[in-house]
């Protein structure tokens, strides 16, 4: 009877320090990141590097898909809300469910199911290889060199990506509509106008950057808690795509309650 | 060894640019960016300006083509000699070679390891080369001399 008390203890304890180490390491970025002095060549050319990993090369795949999702889903949606004579509705429906909630869910799908994992097996390597210790005997400061790049460049890929998505799926289903259904440019244009609110928006952009955050950080964390062995490294690997996983649940849970308080 | 190695910090209060098996190249830099990180970091060197500064000091052991390679893609002289120049990025340092055999695994002796010290003479005031006593036949040195 004990036992499993002790067990649920342990557990908890283990993860409100995780949970608080992870939240001391987050303030320890946001600050580097805020200061001027973090910013030479080196760390621009890891951000610049970074940004073309994460978001340039990523391209073709994400507008195909961007394209092809975003016609189907609005012209389903569309014929959807036509049987129920509801069509005045579908500037709210694409603001509401499109532009604020599917588009950065995607996009921050893509982003950690690629570059994710991608950073944290870099860093557990880097670990593993002893080139973390490379760049300390060198007096280069890790969190400016290695994390606060990859972490701004998290940030700017979801932003920038989620509303690239936005304005592809948009676009692409008002294609789609003009072609299947004939809906005038001036109709759609005009009622997605007049669905956006500003406070959508502005939680889709915190939103997007907590996502940003959160999908970078702690895969870095994970991949610094990999040991010397190199069989430690697909166990950081899998811990840290699990627990950015369990983030972005919570992170669009919260946003959704905020939204509709 | 190791306490020669610990107590030269205290001895020499200048930075020490060091090249030993223990600080590796960084795997997913090519060998110039290894070699110009230093300086861009410290220095805030644009990179344009530190990869011709890269490529001049490669010259000098003929070995051009490894300046986009990766630690993988090199052999132990042209990785011995790209740990030499990253370390002597270090400005003002003293140079420190630590166990240089661990990285020249098929050396039998010293030449190459003088004839690339004596390549970039002018980049380093003082060398140490730290190394275990039962190397020392390596270096032409041996007991009683």
């Amino acid at each position: 009877m004990v036992e499993p008390i002790q067990y649920i203890g342990r557990k908890t304890i283990g993860t409100c320090s995780a949970f608080a180490e992870m939240l001391v390491f987050s303030g320890q970025v946001m600050t580097r990141a805020l200061q001027r002095k973090t910013y030479n060549s080196a760390t621009k050319m890891v951000l610049i590097n970074q940004i073309y990993f994460t978001s340039v090369q990523i391209l073709p795949l994400f507008l195909f898909i961007s394209v092809i999702f975003g016609s189907l889903l609005v012209g389903s949606v569309f014929q959807a809300i036509k049987n129920l004579g509801l069509t005045e509705y579908l500037g709210k429906i694409l603001m509401g469910s499109v532009v604020t909630e599917l588009s950065p869910f995607v996009t921050v799908l893509l982003i950690t199911l690629r570059s994710s994992s991608a950073i944290n097996t870099e860093i557990a390597v880097m670990k593993v290889n002893k080139e973390l210790k490379t760049l300390e005997a060198f007096q280069i400061d890790i969190i400016n060199y290695l994390f606060v790049p990859r972490i701004l460049n998290g940030i700017l890929s979801v932003v920038l990506l989620s509303a690239l998505c936005s304005i592809t799926v948009l676009i692409s289903g008002f294609l789609f509509l003009n072609l299947f259904f004939g809906v005038s440019p001036d109709v759609y244009a005009s009622d997605l106008l007049n669905s956006a609110v500003f406070s959508d928006i502005l939680i889709m952009l915190m939103k997007c950057v907590t996502f940003g955050f959160f999908i970078t950080l702690i895969p870095i964390r994970q991949g610094l808690r990999a040991s010397d062995e190199l069989t430690s490294i697909p166990v950081s690997v899998l811990n840290g795509m699990v627990n950015v996983f369990i983030a972005i649940v919570i992170i669009e849970v919260l946003s959704l309650i905020i939204r509709f308080i | 060894m190791f306490q020669a190695l610990e107590a030269l910090p205290q001895e020499c209060p200048q930075p020490l640019g060091v090249v030993s098996i223990d600080i590796p190249l960084i795997s997913n830099l090519n060998v110039w960016m290894n070699i110009a990180l230093i300086r861009q970091y410290h220095e805030n060197q644009p990179a344009p300006q530190a990869a011709d500064m890269v490529k001049q000091l490669l010259k000098r052991f003929s070995m051009e083509s490894i300046f986009n390679l990766r630690n993988p893609q090199l052999c132990e002289e042209e990785r011995f000699c790209a740990m030499l120049l990253r370390a002597l990025m270090v400005p003002r340092s003293v140079l420190v070679v630590e166990r240089p055999f661990e990285i020249l695994n098929s050396h039998g002796d010293s030449r190459f390891l003088h004839q690339a010290l004596n390549t970039v003479n002018d980049l380093f005031t003082k060398c140490y080369i730290f190394d275990y006593t039962w190397q020392k036949n390596k270096y032409g040195l041996f007991d009683g001399s």
